[in-house]
């Protein structure tokens, strides 16, 4: 379980998040919606203690990680996962590196097992045919790809943190990510791994969410998709408009 | 920005030289990182240190020789060259064009690592940026600036040299008689601390810019910009200090 309690966050005197309250369990799928700048990647650098939050408690399994010592911290980061927008990428090092990089930084096995596991990933992900290029001779899909292998190459985690993973890719790509986040979440909870997703591509949390959330300072709806296609507030209405232009929901499902 | 984020910028500032130092003497050693930046930092900058060097050691000839001569001491060109070269000059010269290559770069590209989530990678995967980042910029500043400056010294002599001999018409026995003269412990001593200090300097300071950048593109200019000029206003004052402390510490009066 997770848990942000009465979290505040200011840059400077931008305020981002104004007393926060959320719970959700590690095998939920929430999507966190909001516009830019409504503090929807805060929530996950916080999550991972990336950031500190000016006022609040975030806990882990009941404990803040404020007070977690660097290594317990480390452990609690290795039960999530994350892939940032654009892939977060390391320019100098190829695809097979980047996919390696935390197997080489802390495990002992030898390179024929890494390459064997990163092999394994890559074909899993269908990007075994671009192991040796660049981040930079890759497509804005391929980037996601390998950003998701990398997380996955880094153990098992129970949840996956997704920073707009669609955001800038085309339709066709942008679901073939979807796909491979529900393909990775797959599963009846608990056995399953769960997910956040921080996006203000409505269209396409519908598809790998079944939680949303509402951000604007603070949490302005949380509710599954029923209750966000009938919600009253009007300006969730409009957010969500995007949704019943595309119909490219099935909102009986 | 406020008072309290300032304090807590200079405490991260020292936190960062300080671990820099700390650290690397901890598992695991980032050895391949630590080569690429002294190739980055070293052979990387060894033409421009050449090209300033050389001018800068017969632009201080030439204009030695023109005050010398007009009072009757052209024959002490040498001395005078070598004793700034080595002690002030090529240090500080060399510095600076360390700053605005090597500073500006490790700012630069820590910035862009910054603003790209690639640091937040290395913590969410439990790298400690520091020693995975800094401490191979910090070791590659203060083993290759002082290499750099060794190299520029020499340039800079035989660039006097040139100017003494062939402009100026002196021996050039003379000239590398009076150098070698100069060429005492205390004179090495001084000429070699200081790029060992700067080299430190500069790279803590360009490290902890670089890892500090916010606000896209612009807070990239702004923290490049940053490293640069602090870097070069924190050589000038800091050789300032060392020569006193130096010229002190070897006993001698001014």
């Amino acid at each position: 379980m997770i848990e942000f309690q009465d979290v505040k966050l200011a840059y400077s005197d931008n305020v981002v998040l104004d007393g926060l309250n959320f719970r959700a369990s590690f095998h939920e799928k929430v999507a966190i919606l909001g516009g830019s700048g409504m503090g929807k990647t805060t929530i996950l650098k916080l999550l991972l203690g990336l950031t500190a939050p000016d006022e609040g408690r975030i806990l882990i399994e009941g404990q803040d990680i404020a007070e977690m010592t660097p290594e317990e911290l480390r452990i609690a980061r290795m039960k999530f996962s994350i892939v940032f927008q654009e892939g977060a990428l390391f320019d100098s090092l190829n695809v097979k590196e980047n996919i390696a990089f935390a197997l080489r930084e802390y495990s002992d096995y030898s390179e024929d097992e890494i390459d064997r596991r990163v092999r394994e990933i890559a074909g899993r992900l269908g990007i075994e045919h671009a192991l040796y290029l660049k981040p930079e001779e890759l497509s804005g899909g391929m980037q996601r790809r390998v950003a998701i292998g990398r997380s996955l190459a880094a153990g098992n985690p129970m949840m996956m943190l997704y920073d707009e993973p669609t955001t800038g890719l085309d339709p066709l790509t942008a679901a073939n990510i979807c796909n491979l986040i529900n393909e990775l979440s797959r599963g009846d909870p608990p056995q399953r791994m769960g997910l956040i997703a921080v996006t203000h591509k409505v269209t396409d949390a519908v598809k790998i969410a079944e939680r949303f959330i509402y951000l604007k300072d603070n949490i302005v709806f949380d509710g599954n998709i029923k209750e966000l296609v009938n919600t009253s507030n009007a300006e969730l209405k409009d957010f969500i408009s995007e949704l019943f232009i595309r119909e490219s929901y099935n909102f009986s499902h | 920005m406020d008072l309290k984020a300032k304090v807590a910028g200079l405490q991260d500032f020292y936190l960062i030289s300080l671990y820099s130092i700390t650290r690397a003497f901890r598992r695991p050693y980032y050895t391949k990182e630590i080569i690429e930046q002294m190739d980055y930092a070293g052979a990387g900058s060894f033409l421009i240190v050449l090209l300033v060097s050389l001018f800068i050691g017969m632009a201080l000839s030439l204009q030695l020789s023109a005050e010398l001569s007009a009072l009757g001491l052209k024959m002490y060109t040498g001395r005078v060259v070598g004793l700034s070269i080595i002690k002030e000059i090529g240090p500080v010269a060399i510095a600076l064009s360390f700053t605005g290559r090597v500073g500006a770069g490790i700012a630069s590209e820590l910035g862009s690592m910054q603003l790209g989530h690639q640091v937040d990678i290395l913590r969410v995967h439990g790298v400690d940026p520091v020693k995975k980042l800094v401490v191979p910029r910090v070791i590659s500043a203060v083993v290759m600036l002082p290499v750099l400056t060794i190299i520029g010294d020499a340039v800079s002599l035989f660039g006097g040299y040139y100017i003494a001999v062939f402009i100026s018409h002196q021996s050039g026995a003379f000239y590398w008689g009076q150098i070698r003269e100069i060429m005492g412990f205390e004179t090495m001593t001084t000429g070699t601390i200081k790029p060992f200090i700067f080299g430190y300097l500069i790279s803590c300071i360009s490290c902890y810019t670089g890892l500090s950048t916010r606000g896209g593109a612009i807070g990239l200019r702004r923290s490049t910009t940053t490293a640069v000029v602090f870097s070069i206003i924190i050589i000038i004052v800091t050789d300032f200090v060392l020569t006193r402390v130096l010229l002190y510490a070897f006993g001698m009066s001014v």
